[in-house]
């Protein structure tokens, strides 16, 4: 009763309590619009004096690869900041910090996110840097398409590619030579070995097919040549669902049908590696990068694994595809472009630089004559002394070069990782996946404000 | 209640009479001041953010010169609010959390209310031992019981499952018709201890003399608990629904732990995960606007409890 004659003030301070964020937000939220860095000015001009960048990236060891060039560029000091990987959070770091003005000079970005990137002004465009445009024959080729969004340099250069995944079949040598199943040259042979190998073993399982690795399933449509989206001017087409992506989804949902491949095993988690080591899963389709995920978490096989080229949808192709692999980008508002590209291209192309980033974390260069590195060229122990590297250099030459991302990329691989979980639990199929990220993915860009062609 | 009344009604006579009108007048900013230590984070931490959250999600995104031109924030109105309600994917997380919790709360707050009342029982022995065991889960982190669980459901990992396979056979815990009720069970484990912690507290500041009172007239242990004790706990067990309801449509951390390990998790399986993912993926003003949703929901939902509850008790 005493609270009825209190309420007029009460309410009074409610309202008063209420409206204080909304003065604060308003405050905050002045500038509605982000100032543009559009880059592309045209003038990369070199810095007077000593220059200090900043450089965000996770592979493991690049300090040493850094550390070299401090020591050859005492003008140019680059200090290196190791972080998560890009979509374990770095890359919303890096849009806050953008937004914030407080970016990096330098970021690692994967081929996957650089549009997004873009579309958030985050780019700097480093074509009239010295040395940038000639770089273009340094690199495989599609990974300069990638960096130069198909224009071959037209609309700018955003970024300088560092390394790639290109695809290839990882298979168990001893349950093959078990069961007497030869290693599959085509698609159709993978699915009577899978076959083949569920008679002889009820147990075991041709291959996983991962949930949360969307950005693995992308890599079988671009062997493929099944480009997810186009770009027409400013209009941008989406075909997540396309034919050819189809007769992919098509031959995937008839080994999950038949049971010939585990639906249960998420990639790179513990069960996986159990089931590896137990020998329950006998290939793996997958990056140059993921001999160092078996050799690490699949100790117990050493010896056993080999490494072949990806199998072909028609018999006598050498189409691969790719998955993963980064770039080194000028971030949008970095005072240093000139420096902070000859940096990149350095880290990306010197041989020394190339070989530290090898031997320390692992990367599969994009670099022409990374290729040619000592490292890649010897035999592999746990590989049972095989030239892995081989089967991937020749991958990596026969990566399809039209191969072109979505500025949302993010929402595309989730909306497919939503519909691949769908699949593997019977509730619909990979058919029905494709379908709805792309019809979900034209709604995302539609909500970014960006053209899309029906 | 009644105690504040009488005192109140004996009061202001005496007061009338011995101090007039001034004090009245006079503003005692004491309270005011003890209560800012909860009110200037509240302030900044809670209604700063929900309204920057409210203003974000009135806002869109709009460009201009083409895909990689200017982009620019503009006010719409409730446009996003539109987007939420009409999107099916947060719709169906809703009515996923919404059935979690009418199966999961009532469950949990029965076996939280059990475990007090056996506490509380005079038979009960260890009962130090016991209050603690029972809230150990709550004090572990819960990505870590989230992981912990995950392990012990993954059917080549789990030696339960191992065992239960011996014995009969295992259900798939991870598969998307169980994922539900495995993720229950891991909130039933950290929470039940906790409630209970609730209950038996407001246990004890009953009075003993009530107790004594009904033995006297020969009521049983059982009857006790049945005729006064749950009639007493009314008010904590409504409290620890409220926090029930709150906490099951905020679900976050099990989803998302066990996503790492279960192909059957989608990135919208919750609300709380659907407003993450498009945080995350540069859509800031929709993702406000399903929390902004979400938190209305979760307003409208625990009050309509008290109301309903506390309807009830007056009947």
């Amino acid at each position: 009763m005493s609270l009825r004659t209190q309420r007029p003030a009460l309410r009074r301070a409610l309202v008063a309590l209420a409206a204080l964020p909304l003065l604060a937000t308003a405050a905050c939220g002045g500038t509605g619009t982000e100032d543009g860095a559009s880059g592309g000015q045209g003038t990369c001009e070199k810095s007077d004096g000593k220059v200090e960048l900043t450089y965000w990236s996770w592979i493991p060891g690049v300090e040493k690869a850094v550390a070299e060039w401090n020591r050859q560029n005492p003008d140019i000091q680059v200090s290196v900041k190791s972080t998560p990987n890009g979509n374990a959070g770095t890359y919303q770091n890096m849009s806050n910090a953008l937004k914030a003005g407080n970016a990096p000079d330098l970021g690692q970005i994967e081929y996957d996110s650089l549009a997004s990137f873009r579309l958030q002004e985050g780019l700097t465009d480093i074509a009239s840097c010295a040395g940038v445009k000639e770089a273009e024959d340094d690199f495989v080729k599609w990974t300069w398409s990638q960096v130069t969004f198909g224009s071959g340099g037209e609309d700018g250069v955003w970024a300088v590619p560092q390394d790639t995944g290109p695809m290839a079949l990882f298979y168990r040598k001893d349950l093959f030579e078990k069961h007497g199943i030869s290693v599959p040259k085509t698609w159709e042979e993978y699915y009577e070995a899978a076959k083949k190998l569920k008679k002889a073993d009820p147990k075991a399982y041709m291959t996983h097919f991962s949930q949360t690795d969307p950005n693995w399933f992308s890599g079988l449509l671009w062997q493929k040549g099944a480009s997810m989206f186009g770009q027409d001017g400013d209009t941008w087409k989406v075909d997540v669902d396309s034919p050819a992506a189809g007769e992919v989804a098509d031959y995937w949902q008839k080994m999950i049908d038949e049971k010939l491949v585990a639906t249960d095993l998420q990639g790179f988690s513990p069960a996986l590696y159990k089931a590896w080591n137990q020998g329950e899963v006998a290939t793996w389709v997958s990056a140059a990068w993921g001999y160092s995920t078996i050799r690490d978490n699949a100790k117990a096989t050493s010896d056993k694994w080999g490494v072949a080229p990806m199998p072909q949808w028609s018999a006598g192709d050498n189409a691969a595809g790719n998955w993963g692999g980064s770039t080194t980008a000028v971030l949008g508002k970095s005072e240093h472009p000139y420096e902070a590209a000859q940096f990149a291209l350095w880290l990306n192309t010197d041989p020394k630089a190339l070989e530290i980033l090898n031997r320390e974390g692992g990367l599969y260069p994009a670099a022409t004559q990374g290729l040619e590195l000592e490292a890649l060229r010897q035999p592999v122990e746990f590989y049972d002394g095989q030239k892995i590297f081989d089967v991937f250099a020749d991958a990596s030459k026969n990566v399809t070069t039209d191969w072109t991302f979505g500025p949302t990329m993010t929402d595309t691989y989730r909306f497919l990782g939503d519909g691949i979980a769908g699949a593997l639990g019977g509730e619909g199929t990979l058919e029905d996946a494709l379908t709805q990220a792309d019809a979900k993915t034209v709604d995302s860009l539609e909500k970014q404000s960006l053209e899309v062609a029906k | 209640m009644t105690v504040d009344r009488t005192a109140a009604a004996a009061a202001p006579p005496v007061k009338n009479t011995a101090v007039p009108a001034p004090p009245r007048r006079r503003r005692n900013w004491a309270p005011a001041f003890f209560l800012l230590p909860f009110f200037i984070p509240f302030i900044l931490f809670t209604l700063v953010p929900v309204g920057y959250a409210f203003y974000q999600s009135l806002l869109k995104t709009e460009r201009t010169g083409g895909t990689f031109g200017r982009k620019t924030t503009v006010f719409a109105g409730f446009e996003q609010y539109k987007e939420v309600l009409g999107d099916p994917e947060f719709l169906g997380s809703v009515g996923r959390v919404v059935l979690f919790g009418l199966v999961q709360i009532p469950l949990m707050l029965l076996l939280a209310l059990t475990l007090a009342l056996l506490l509380d029982s005079t038979v009960a022995r260890l009962k130090r031992f016991f209050r603690i065991a029972y809230f150990v889960p709550y004090g572990i982190p819960g990505v870590i019981a989230a992981l912990m669980w995950a392990f012990l459901y993954d059917p080549r990992l789990s030696p339960v499952v191992e065992l239960l396979d011996k014995v009969g056979s295992a259900p798939d815990f991870l598969g998307s018709s169980m994922m539900l009720w495995s993720i229950g069970n891991i909130v039933t484990w950290t929470y039940t201890g906790y409630n209970m912690l609730i209950i038996y507290a407001a246990l004890q500041a009953v009075p003993g003399d009530i107790y004594e009172a009904a033995r006297m007239d020969g009521a049983s242990e059982a009857k006790i608990a049945w005729r006064i004790k749950i009639p007493i706990l009314r008010p904590a067990l409504m409290l620890t629904g409220v926090f029930s309801i709150i906490g099951t449509l905020q679900l976050f951390t099990e989803p998302q732990v066990l996503r790492s390990i279960s192909t059957s998790v989608t990135s919208t399986y919750t609300p709380n995960l659907a407003a993450y993912s498009l945080a995350s993926s540069d859509n800031y003003s929709e993702a406000a606007a399903m929390s902004v949703t979400l938190a209305l929901a979760t307003f409208v939902l625990s009050f309509g409890f008290l109301k309903f509850t506390g309807r009830k008790a007056e009947s």
